[in-house]
Parts: structure tokens; sequence; C-alpha cells
């Protein structure tokens, strides 16, 4: 896996599976995807099966909620952490 | 970060526990003592407890079925609840407010922490090996598992009245039918709600026939719309939940929990025990999206089957709508299916695929104790009343204008959240927000 590949990958699938305009300014790697209502619960849940099935990692749930898990940074932080720790699944 | 002091205050009444080692009930000493004999801990289970060599154990069971919450002052003091109201009456804002995780066992001594999961590794396996061929088997594991944790909790609790909540349903007239055989006192307990015809729901009907056929009392909880919202506030809170899914689920419980409370007998010493069919909805992924006036509700992740059972799974994390409703009214409920958990998740995908699993599983687990006509009625759920939505606690909600919007702020007023944002970070993937005491979260 290509370090810099994974903000790409995260952030495509959360434009296409959540239908996030291409348009949309508000929409950065930075803002809060709960807060700004791009994620609910629900896509909460698919969010996790696609990060853990795109990077082969296992997330507890301590990474879930924690606050790097809020934006798309964040959650390349966890990733890179991850693969790096040996939580590969 | 402060070190964790000697002190530990409780608040309240914790949930009460029901855990089972796969062979006995789980006594306090072994809760407190050896941290390995928790990994075979199944069952709801949570708590603090004060251990022989001075120092403190706080636990949670691996499907955070028991909800533990706490709060850590700036000289490292602990205050735990099993409800986060109890932590705000006392002055704690909502946002300093932990949930202990699900499946871990905290030791607190001399200013140490030692944290240990128990949620068992082939948990997290979501396509198990296995087929077609082991379904006897399960079956019979399964059964076995339900027949050992009932007698257990027969003899733990001779002499408690012990109710057992009937939709008519495949789930809970499986338990209701084998905890008949180890409490011949149970009593069947049914919900519908008041109809200006006086007609019963699809539900209440066969649950008037099975008990019948079991030969078993069964206590209507008949409720108007009216007596259904009294609940509101008390299953927000006690539920620990504001999503709609699980308040509608939460004030079934709710009016099942108050016909119970009138009339149950509570000899000194008991608590009376109701008896539910939760879990297995989960462990088979057994929901569905209602629809509604045109809107959808109680939607799903987009995921396979596995995938949504481990996301299912996770989320029972979340939401007291049981076992906290019915606390709320003196009783203790008990969810016999967490003492099968294993094998449920064992199932693999391509059986969690098949539309008639659930009713293949039954038919092996409990095809000699029910009558057919329960393995061939039509789904319903509680909350919708039947194959008609019109009529149940989802209608309800949403034509009095209960909708989630409605719920959320409810729940921020009860819990005098100041910036209601912060619910985006309390529930999140199907899990409280939680931490280790002395690790996470300090009130600065």
């Amino acid at each position: 896996m290509i370090e810099r590949d994974v903000p790409d990958r995260i952030e495509s699938f959360i434009r296409t599976a959540f239908d996030v305009n291409s348009m949309d300014v508000i929409f950065t790697r930075k803002v809060d995807l709960f807060e700004a209502g791009y994620i609910d619960s629900m896509g909460f849940a698919e969010l996790i099966e696609f990060l853990q099935d795109q990077f082969a990692v296992a997330l507890p749930d301590s990474v879930l909620l924690s606050d790097d898990f809020l934006n798309i940074d964040g959650m390349t932080r966890i990733i890179s952490s991850l693969t790096r720790d040996g939580y590969a699944s | 970060m402060p070190a964790v002091s000697e002190d530990v205050e409780v608040i309240g009444a914790l949930d009460a526990n029901f855990a089972w080692t796969g062979r006995a009930l789980c006594t306090d000493a072994q809760l407190a003592g050896d941290v390995a004999a928790l990994n075979l801990l199944r069952g709801a289970a949570g708590g603090v407890h004060r251990r022989t060599n001075g120092g403190w154990r706080l636990f949670r069971d691996p499907l955070g079925i028991n909800k533990l919450f706490w709060v850590q002052d700036d000289r490292g003091r602990i205050t735990v609840a099993s409800r986060p109201k109890r932590l705000v009456e006392r002055g704690w804002p909502f946002e300093t407010i932990r949930s202990l995780p699900r499946g871990t066992v905290v030791d607190l001594q001399n200013g140490y922490i030692d944290e240990h999961s128990i949620i068992p590794g082939q948990w997290s396996v979501t396509d198990p090996a296995g087929g077609e061929t082991t379904l006897k088997e399960s079956g019979r594991v399964i059964r076995d598992a339900l027949d050992g944790y009932l007698a257990a909790l027969s003899q733990a609790h001779p002499t408690s009245s012990v109710f057992v909540c009937l939709s008519g349903g495949l789930d809970s007239s499986g338990i209701a039918a084998l905890a008949h055989q180890h409490f011949p006192e149970l009593v069947a307990v049914s919900f519908d709600m008041a109809r200006p015809d006086g007609r019963g729901s699809e539900d209440r009907l066969t649950a008037r026939r099975l008990a019948g056929d079991l030969g078993m009392p069964l206590l209507e909880a008949t409720v108007s719309e009216d007596e259904l919202f009294e609940a509101l506030d008390v299953v927000l809170v006690e539920g620990i939940d504001w999503r709609d899914f699980n308040v509608h689920a939460a004030l079934v419980n709710a009016a099942l929990a108050r016909t119970i409370d009138r009339v149950a007998l509570r000899p000194a010493g008991t608590t009376p025990l109701v008896l539910t069919g939760d879990l297995a909805n989960e462990f088979l992924v057994d929901y569905q999206p209602e629809r509604y006036r045109d809107a959808t509700y109680y939607a799903l992740p987009r995921l396979s089957g596995p995938a949504l059972r481990s996301a299912l799974v996770r989320g029972l994390d979340t939401c007291h709508r049981e076992i906290g409703v019915f606390a709320a009214w003196g009783l203790s409920a008990v969810q016999p299916y967490a003492a099968a958990t294993d094998t449920y998740l064992a199932l693999p995908a391509a059986f969690l695929a098949r539309d008639d699993r659930k009713e293949r599983l039954c038919r092996e687990v409990l095809g000699d104790l029910l009558p057919e006509y329960i393995f061939t009625r039509p789904k319903a759920r509680a909350q919708v009343g039947g194959p008609e939505v019109a009529g149940g606690v989802l209608a309800a909600c949403v034509d009095r204008g209960f909708d989630s919007a409605w719920l959320w702020d409810r729940f921020v007023q009860l819990h005098g959240i100041a910036d209601p944002h912060v619910l985006h970070r309390f529930i999140r993937g199907g899990c409280y927000r939680s931490g280790i005491p002395g690790r996470h979260g300090t009130r600065s």
C-alpha cells in the first residue's frame, strides 16, 4: 500500500457511497463528517467495513470513537498507524 | 493525566449480572477473581468489585449487554453508574462521561491500571468455516446452551416470579416453550396497542394461541397511545438512546414492564425475572427496513450478511432498550440467547444468505417444542405491530411528531447537554464513547 494513496481512497469512497456533491466546498479532508451530516450511523458501519476490507486492518472499538476518526485526515493517520503496528487482519 | 486513586464510587444500582461460564452462572467471587476465568464469560455482566487484594475491578461482558459509565476527577477518583443520567445528576457534564468498553476488564491497584479484553478472538471472524452439514450440530449446541442456562437460572432464582415476553415470533416463542420446562409457573406477556374495534394484532392472536397450547397463562399489556408515550422520558434515560428503532422497541418493553410490575409477586429478597427472545435477530441478521407514509424507517447499512452481523452485534454495546427499561420498573430482564453466542457467531456466511435461515435453525433448536404455525407465520416486528404498519408504535410515534429530530432534542434536554453535537461522538459505529479510567478523559 502506498501511504499517500490512503486519503484518496477514503475520500473517493465517501464521495461515492454518500453522494457528496463534487461542488460541495464544505466537504474537505478535515471536516467533521458526522457533525456536518455526511455520514450517519448506518453510513459509519459501511465506512468501517470499507476501511477494514480495503486496507486489511482490524479496527478495534477503541479507535472508532477517537477524535481522529471524525475526518479523512484522522482516518488516514489511524489506518497508517494500524498497518505499521501490525493490526492488519 | 492523573493516576487513578483507590477511590471508586458507584452511584445507584448497577445492572444485574446473569453471566454464564458455559457450565454455570458466574459468582461474584469469579467475577472479581482470576481474569483468565472471565475469558469464558457470556451473558449480561458488568460491575465494580472490591478485590481481596485491596484493588478494584471494573468490567463489562463481551457483547456489552450491561452498561457501565464512568467519570474521573482531577484527583483520580472514579465515579461509576449504569446510566449517564445518574452522573449528570451528580453534576458531571455529559461530555465528560465515557463508557467502559464492552468486553473489558480493568484492574486498579496502587495507582496501576491493568486492562484485559475478554472478547473472544473468533468473534471477529466474519465468515467462519462451516456449512450446511453443521446446522444440525449447531442446533443441538444452541439447545444445550439454552437448556443449561435456563436450568441454572431456575436453580439460582427458585422463588422469583418469572415472566417471558411473547410476541408469537420464533425467537420469543422458542424461549417461552423452553423456559416453561424449567419454570413451571412461567407467565407469558404480550404487547399490543388498543384499537377502536378491540381487535388484537396478529402478534396478540398468535401469543394467545401459543400460550394456550403451551399451557401457560398470558398477561396482556394493551395500551393506548397516551399510555404508551407516558414512558417516553424513562425510555430515553434508561434506554440510553435516542435513535427511533431503539426508542420504539423500548416503548414496547416499557408497556410490558408496567403491566408485569402491577401483578408481579416479589417474595423477600427476590426480583422478578423477565425472559426475552432478544439477540437472535442480531445473530441471524433478521432485520428489515419498514415503510410508513412514504418514508423508510429502520434503514440498515448496505453490507453483506457477515459484515452486517458484525455491525449489528457491535451495536449491542449501545442501547439498553431491554435491560435498562425493565430495570426502571424493578424487573431483571434476561436474554438467554446470549448463552449460545459463540455458536450463533460461528454460523457461516452462506447460511446467513439464506432467506429461511431463522426458520431452519429454529427447527433444529426447538422443532420438538413449537407448533407448526409458529414456523410458518409471517415475520412481524413488535414496534410495527404486524403486517399492517398502521396501528403500531412506529406509526403512533410518527403521527404524534415523535420523530428522530424530536427524540434527539428530548435526549439532549433530559441529559442537560449544552452542545447537542456531542451526541455525534457519544454513539458512533454502534459503540458508546468509551475509555479506560486513568488513561482517557478526566474532568479538566
